[in-house]
Formats: C-alpha cells, structure tokens, sequence
C-alpha cells in the first residue's frame, strides 16, 4: 500500500519563540507579560492585534520578556530608573541564543 | 231591606237614564230612535266568518246616523263592550285557522305557510275592524283584543317559523320572481306587483303587532344574516381587504332591508336615515365582531401566512378598534402558541420564525406593542429554556447559507443593537401606556427583531461567544481561502454588537489573511501539501485538544513547514494542532486505488498501516499518542466503510491489499428475509406502503438526533422529510408513530421515555 497525500489542511497555533518555552505547556495559557498580565500571546493594553503588531520585547539580562509596548512605556517614565519591573536590576538587553541553539 | 231612600234613589236613577236614551225627544220617540240605532250597530260590527259569503248590506247612511244617535246617548262604551263580547263568542273561528295553518307548517316546514296565516289574521283583523269613525279609543281597543287573542293562541313554533319568513326576506327583497304566496291573497286581484316583493308582508306584519311582539327576533335574524355572510366570505380569505366589502355589502344589501323593519314611517330619506342609525350602528359593530372573531380564531396561521396575510390584519386592527376583542386575541393566540409552538417536537428554528412572524404581525395590529409583550412572554420564557436558541438565532444572523428563511429580514436596515430604556417623561413625544398595558409592559422595547430576539436573554455576552465560536466554525473548514462572506459577516455584526465585542473576530480574519501570506511564502521555498490556517491562540473560542502525533511522512511535512515557518518569521514557532482539518489522499492498493477526504487521525492510522498490514486498536491508539477509543473506532470505522480495511474476530484491523471477495457485504445489504414472495403484486398493498413510510420516518429519525425528534419533519406525504414544513405533525402523529416504531421493534420506551434499540 501507498499513502499519497494529495492536499491537507491543517491548523497550527504560533507561539512566541521566549527560548524558554516549555513544550508540555503546549496546551496550557502560556507565560503572561509581568507588567499588563496579559499573556504574550495575547496583546499589551494599547493594542488590538497581538502578533507581529505587538511583539515581544528582547529577552533582559535577568531572563525577563514582556510585551515591547509595555516595556517601552515602563522604561519611559521616570519612576522605572531603567530598571527591569520585576526584579529592579538594570536593564539590559540579553543576547538572543536562540536562533543558534536550533540551527 | 229596601228603604225609602233606597226606592228614591233608583227612581232618580231611571229616570236619569231615561231622560239620557230620550235625548229630550218628544213622549218616547226618542226611546224608540236609540233602540233602533242600537240594533243597526251592533249588526253592523258583529264579527262575521270570513266563510260566510252572503254579502251583507248595510246603508253606511244609517250605519253613521246609528253611531251617532250612540254617541249623543253617551252610549259608546256599552257598543264597544257589546261588540267585544261578540267578538269572543267568535275569536273560535280564528282558533281554527290558527291551528289548521300551523299544523301545515309544522308538518312541511315550509314559512310559507307562516306567510299564509300572516294574511289569513290580516283578513280576520279587516273583516271585523270597527270604521274609524268610532274613535281611536275604540279602535285600539278592538286591536288589543284581537292581538291578545292571537298571541295567546299561536303555539311555540310561530317563533321559528316566523324566524325563517323574515329571514328569507333577505333575499325576497331584491328577487325578481318572488313566488307567489308572498303577496298575499290580494295577488289574486289585478294589482301591479310591489316595488319590492317583500313589502305585503311586511304591511301585513305591522298590521297585525309582529313588529314590536318581535322586535328581538328580528334583530337577531340580521345578526345572525351577518354572520352566515362574514363567514362564507371571509373565512381562510387573509389576501385581500374584507372589511371595506363587507359594508359595503351592508350598505347595498342590508341597510334597503332594514327600512322595512326599522325605518317604515319614514316619509323622506333624512327621516328614514335617522331612525336607521343607532340600529345600523349596533349592525356595522356586529359585522367588525364577526371578523373579528373569525380572525382571531384564525390567528395562528394567519401569522404563518404572514406577509400573504397582511390584509386580513389589517382588518383586524381596524376590527379591534371598534370592538374590544384583545384580550381574547391574546389568550387565543397563547393558547394556539402553547399547542402548536411551544411543545419538545417543535424546532427552535421554527419556533424561532414563528415568533419573529409573530412580532411582525401583532405589530401591525397593535402598534404599540401591548399585545405583542403578552403574547411574546411565554414564547419568550420558552426559548430561554432551549439549549440550542442562541445557536439558532446567531446562526440566522451571520446566514446558514442553506437557506434564504433567514429570521432577519434583508430589507430591514442593520442597527445597532437597543437596549431596553427607562421611560423619559421629559420627552415632548412621551405618551402614556395603553390602557391594557401590564405593570410589567415597557414602552421603549427594541423594535427590530435581531434587537428584539437578543433581549429574550440578559446579556449579549452569550451572543457574542455563540458567535465567536461559529465563525470560528466556519473559518477553521475554509480551505479554498475565500472568507471574503465571513468578512461581510463580521462588517454587519460589528454594527449590530459594536466594535468592541467583535474585536476577537477581527483577529480571527487577520489570521486568515497573515495565514494566506505566509503559505504563499512557504510554498515559494518548499512546495508542500500542507497548507495550515494559523491561528492567535487567545483569540480563538476555545479547541478541542487532543495529543498526538502524526506519523511518517505526516510528520516529516510538519516539520519542514514549520521550519520555514520560523525562516520566515524567526521570533515565532508553530504548534500544530493535530486532530484538526482535513486531509485528502490518495491510498494505492494492489488492486485498486482508494481517495478519501479524512480527518487527520484517520490519516494517521492508515499511514501505519504501511508499516505492517494488521493492527489492534490498542497498538495503533500506543503508537499515536493519548487518543480516546471512540475517537479511534471512529476513524477506523472510515476505512471500514470504504473497504480498505477489516475487522476481524479478534478485534484486529486488517489492511485488504486486495479488494475483500465477500465485498462489504455484510454492511451494504441487509440479510434477505427467508421468506421472501416469489410473485410480489405490482402494487403494495396498504400495509407495505406503511412499511415503507415507516423506513423513511426512520431515515429522518436516524439523521437527527434520534432522542429529539424533530416532529415537523414527519410529513406522510413527502418523499425527503425534510421538506415538510408548518407545524402540522402533532405531538399525536409523533405519538402513534413512535408506537408503531415500537411495534416494529425499533424503539423501546420506558417511563415515557423512548430509546432506540440498538441491536
Ligand atoms: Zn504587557
Ligand atoms: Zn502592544
Ligand atoms: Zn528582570
């Protein structure tokens, strides 16, 4: 016997790639963004469509990811001193390891 | 003991009396001249028999100088009493025609015969009717005696015979060649015939009293003349305007017969019109009563006529504001509502439409929506019970496609959704509730009918997830990537629920498009047959998850999609979900080749099925992953059924590489019954034919969910049950079906509760 796969319609869900994914939370609501709650997937406050629109911010030295907008916004006002919103070290973007890790 | 006093005052009295019949004539000449005129008089008004034909002479000459001789001796009143008691003596002579004339009618029938003693009495009343001369005193007292006579004679039946002689006047009046008893016996004389045939009875009535004795009578033969008609016209006629040809009907028919009863001393038109017009009045309301009866007896598939039926509602309305009929409107529409509608056979979709003619029509009969709100209530409570009513009516909103009977109608503009308001009072147009509103009745309800359909429940949230979830549907099945109707979907939605509530929806869409894009990119890298919708998770109504994974080439596909997913877009990874979609194949055997379009779990099994030819369920279900077993019956059960694969005694799945010999057999025909007739007749008998409609009540059964059978579609005079529609099949017809399924063995019911038997 021989299967020929003429045409198939599948349907896939896109996740963030935070390099920290865990792959039995396939399922599950995923990481949310510390500063709106929202998960990453999702979008920040000030948008209505999540994805490329609302992308993820870089990954901060301290291992933490939020939603760009909210980060941008949070480093953009005077009480945040530059610093990470979860842990109040400085912050600095890590370098993405990612891309190498899985090519 | 007679005193002296006494005997003086008899003298006295004589005396008196004699001077009175003397009349001061000379000696007794006087005397003699009353005695005369006495005698003259009294025979010339004695009651004779009609039956006596020896003409009697009288000189009126003498006759008037008689009366008048009576007259001047103060003697009228002792003629009038002499001349009623001779009358008694003969009121026997009437009796007798009486009782022979009413004999005939009782034994035909026939009111001729009523006409007949109508102008027998008329004939009596002539003959011994005292002259005018005498004075009305005396006249109306010989009328009142011979009335009184008459009545106390004539037998119960006089009623209704009389009844139907007035009656057939209706059509007496206007006939051209009225038959000849209704002219009485003066027809015998040469006379021209009357203008109108019907007028010699109606003299002869007035004549003898019947008016006034039957005054009620008469009315009620007009009422129930108006009924016969409204009935014969109106009935089941709803295309067409009634009312306007009704009066006019009683203004060409009616109102010139009811001149004669009610209008007969009316010696100028303006005179006849106003002595017409409180009896015309009661008339014209008993014609809106009648129609409006009708109507309302009607209602309910008046409104499932709607808008073939628009006339008759308006009539309706117009009925209703001359005559108050609305609170039987509403119970009978509850109750029809109750019987027809609102029971478990019925479809929410048809009660749905019912319910949305139901606006529509009472809105028309009632504008302000008092009756809508108290028919609406119940049907209302209804529908919020019913599991499946929001599906219903989101799924009319956003159109089924199967069909143009969508609840909401495309000429109506789209809106926004109303909310229930409180009532302003400092709005100039504010009006005050109708008089038979309830405590519970608001004015400002929403008007149209999405707005209307949505406020059954208390938030719209529940809408907006229904509808979240069959676009999703919809969008998820799309595999040609024209969503361009989902698009317009959306666009007419986002006007009804606002912008807000569909912003999910929009994400769903620029996930169709993104989706579109990327495949193109993708298979401009790597042509594959993989062609995935992806989606926003958080932004879709929640999936049906399972976890497995696809194998052999499946997943070598999946894997070189995804990674050019991520070439193209590197901050992001695909999770596929795998139970979902489509594929189609193609399954080359060694002596056929098999295409199927199958879900993806089926595909799996018979990917493995290329690695070893016979499987259990078990090892298949180990070798994908965490699928239940029903689900993995079910997809082998497709291979089953399309030969590919076999089940075997030992519940192993087998691959046929070469079609099965026995073919599959066992699931396309059924076992022959053993006894089957040589010589079947060209024609089924009555009880085959059953049989046979009984196969086809099953089909329906079968193809709907067979615990909730949908009794609309039980039509014994369809070939495709679905094509019945109404609400005709009644909870009984359900019921005697049910039982004659259970004869055949097909069904079994316990507790009232009917089971299939599932052998
Ligand atoms: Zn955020
Ligand atoms: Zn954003
Ligand atoms: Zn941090």
């Amino acid at each position: 016997m021989k299967v020929v796969i003429k045409n198939w319609h599948a349907i896939a869900q896109w996740r963030w790639d935070t390099g920290s994914n865990d792959p039995d939370d396939a399922d599950g609501e995923g990481d949310v963004c510390g500063i709106c709650r929202v998960p990453y997937e999702g979008c920040c406050p000030s948008c209505k469509m999540p994805g490329d629109d609302c992308p993820l911010s870089a990954l901060g030295e301290c291992s933490h990811v939020f939603h760009m907008h909210c980060l941008l916004q949070w480093i953009g006002t005077a009480a945040s001193k530059q610093q990470c919103p979860m842990d109040r070290r400085q912050w600095v973007t890590a370098e993405r390891k990612v891309d190498s890790t899985r090519s | 003991m007679a005193t002296t006093a006494l005997t003086a005052q008899i003298v006295l009295k004589w005396q008196n009396s004699f001077a009175r019949l003397n009349r001061g004539q000379p000696g007794i000449s006087g005397l003699l001249s009353f005695s005369e005129a006495w005698s003259i008089a009294t025979a010339f008004l004695r009651p004779r028999d009609l039956a006596d034909t020896t003409p009697s002479e009288h000189n009126m000459q003498d006759v008037r100088a008689s009366f008048d001789i009576l007259s001047r001796s103060k003697m009228l009143p002792m003629l009038l009493e002499n001349f009623l008691e001779d009358m008694r003596k003969q009121l026997y002579l009437i009796t007798r025609d009486i009782n022979t004339m009413m004999s005939q009618y009782e034994n035909t029938g026939d009111p001729q015969y009523i006409a007949s003693l109508v102008y027998r009495l008329v004939e009596w009343f002539q003959a011994w009717s005292p002259i005018p001369e005498l004075g009305y005193t005396v006249i109306s007292a010989y009328k009142l005696a011979f009335q009184t006579h008459v009545f106390s004679v004539l037998p119960p039946s006089f009623s209704s015979g009389f009844k139907d002689l007035i009656a057939s006047t209706f059509t007496l009046s206007y006939s051209t060649s009225p038959p000849s008893w209704t002219m009485g016996p003066s027809s015998s004389e040469v006379k021209t015939p009357p203008v109108r045939p019907d007028i010699p009875l109606w003299t002869a009535y007035d004549t003898l009293g019947l008016l006034d004795r039957y005054e009620s009578l008469i009315s009620s033969v007009c009422y129930e003349h108006i009924e016969a008609h409204v009935l014969e016209t109106c009935t089941g006629k709803w295309g067409e305007p009634m009312l306007a040809p009704l009066r006019e009907w009683m203004a060409d028919k009616v109102v010139p017969w009811m001149i004669m009863p009610y209008a007969r001393g009316a010696r100028t038109a303006a005179e006849a019109q106003s002595m017409l017009q409180s009896v015309g009045s009661r008339f014209d309301f008993h014609v809106c009563k009648t129609l409006s009866d009708l109507r309302t007896r009607e209602i309910f598939d008046i409104i499932i006529d709607y808008p073939d039926s628009l006339s008759a509602l308006q009539d309706l309305k117009e009925c209703l504001q001359r005559v108050d009929q609305r609170t039987q409107l509403v119970a009978t529409l509850r109750k029809a509502n109750k019987r027809r509608l609102l029971h478990p056979g019925a479809d929410t979709k048809d009660i749905l439409t019912q319910y949305v003619s139901i606006i529509r029509c009472l809105r028309i009969v009632d504008p302000p929506g008092v009756l809508l709100f108290k028919v609406a209530d119940p049907i209302r409570r209804y529908l919020r019970e019913r599991a499946d009513t929001i599906r219903c009516i989101v799924a009319s909103l956003v159109g089924d496609g199967e069909s143009g009977d969508s609840l909401v109608d495309e000429n109506e503009p789209i809106q926004p959704l109303q909310q229930m308001q409180v009532e302003d009072y400092t709005d100039p147009n504010w009006e005050p509730e109708p008089i038979d509103a309830g405590p519970d009745f608001r004015t400002n309800r929403p008007s149209d009918v999405i707005s209307t359909l949505v406020s059954i429940y208390d938030s719209k949230d529940l809408f907006v997830k229904e509808l979240q979830v069959l676009l999703a549907q919809r969008l998820l099945a799309i595999t040609d990537g024209n969503y361009e109707r989902e698009r317009r979907n959306i666009e007419i939605l986002k006007i009804r629920f606002g912008e807000a509530a569909l912003q999910v929806c929009e994400v769903m869409l620029r996930d169709m498009t993104d989706s579109k894009r990327i495949d193109q990119h993708v298979q401009s890298h790597e042509s594959l047959v993989l062609h995935p919708t992806i989606i926003s998770r958080h932004f879709w109504p929640p999936l049906q998850t399972s976890k497995f994974i696809m194998p052999g080439q499946f997943k070598q596909i999946q894997d070189n999609y995804a990674k050019e997913f991520t070439a193209f877009k590197p901050d992001k990874r695909l999770h596929w979900l795998p139970h979902l979609g489509t594929i189609s194949l193609e399954i080359t055997l060694q002596d056929r080749t098999v295409s199927a379009e199958v879900p993806p779990l089926a595909a799996a099994f018979i990917e493995l099925f290329s690695e070893k030819d016979t499987w259990t369920v078990d090892e298949l279900v180990n070798k994908i992953g965490s699928i239940d077993r029903s689900s993995a019956l079910k997809a082998l059960a497709t291979w089953v059924d399309l030969g590919v694969l076999k089940e075997d005694d030992n519940s192993q799945y087998k691959l046929l590489e070469t079609a099965d010999a026995s073919g599959s057999g066992s699931r396309t025909a059924a076992p022959r019954p053993a006894n089957i007739m040589e010589d079947a007749p060209a024609v089924l008998t009555v009880q085959q034919q059953q049989a046979e409609q009984m196969k086809v009540y099953w089909k329906v059964l079968h193809r709907g969910n067979a615990h909730k059978p949908r009794v609309t579609e039980f039509g014994p005079d369809t070939d495709d049950a679905e094509d019945c529609s109404g609400y005709d099949r009644t909870i009984e017809q359900l019921g005697a079906f049910m039982e004659a399924a259970r004869r055949e063995g097909l069904v079994t019911v316990k507790d009232g509760v009917w089971k299939l038997n599932r052998q």
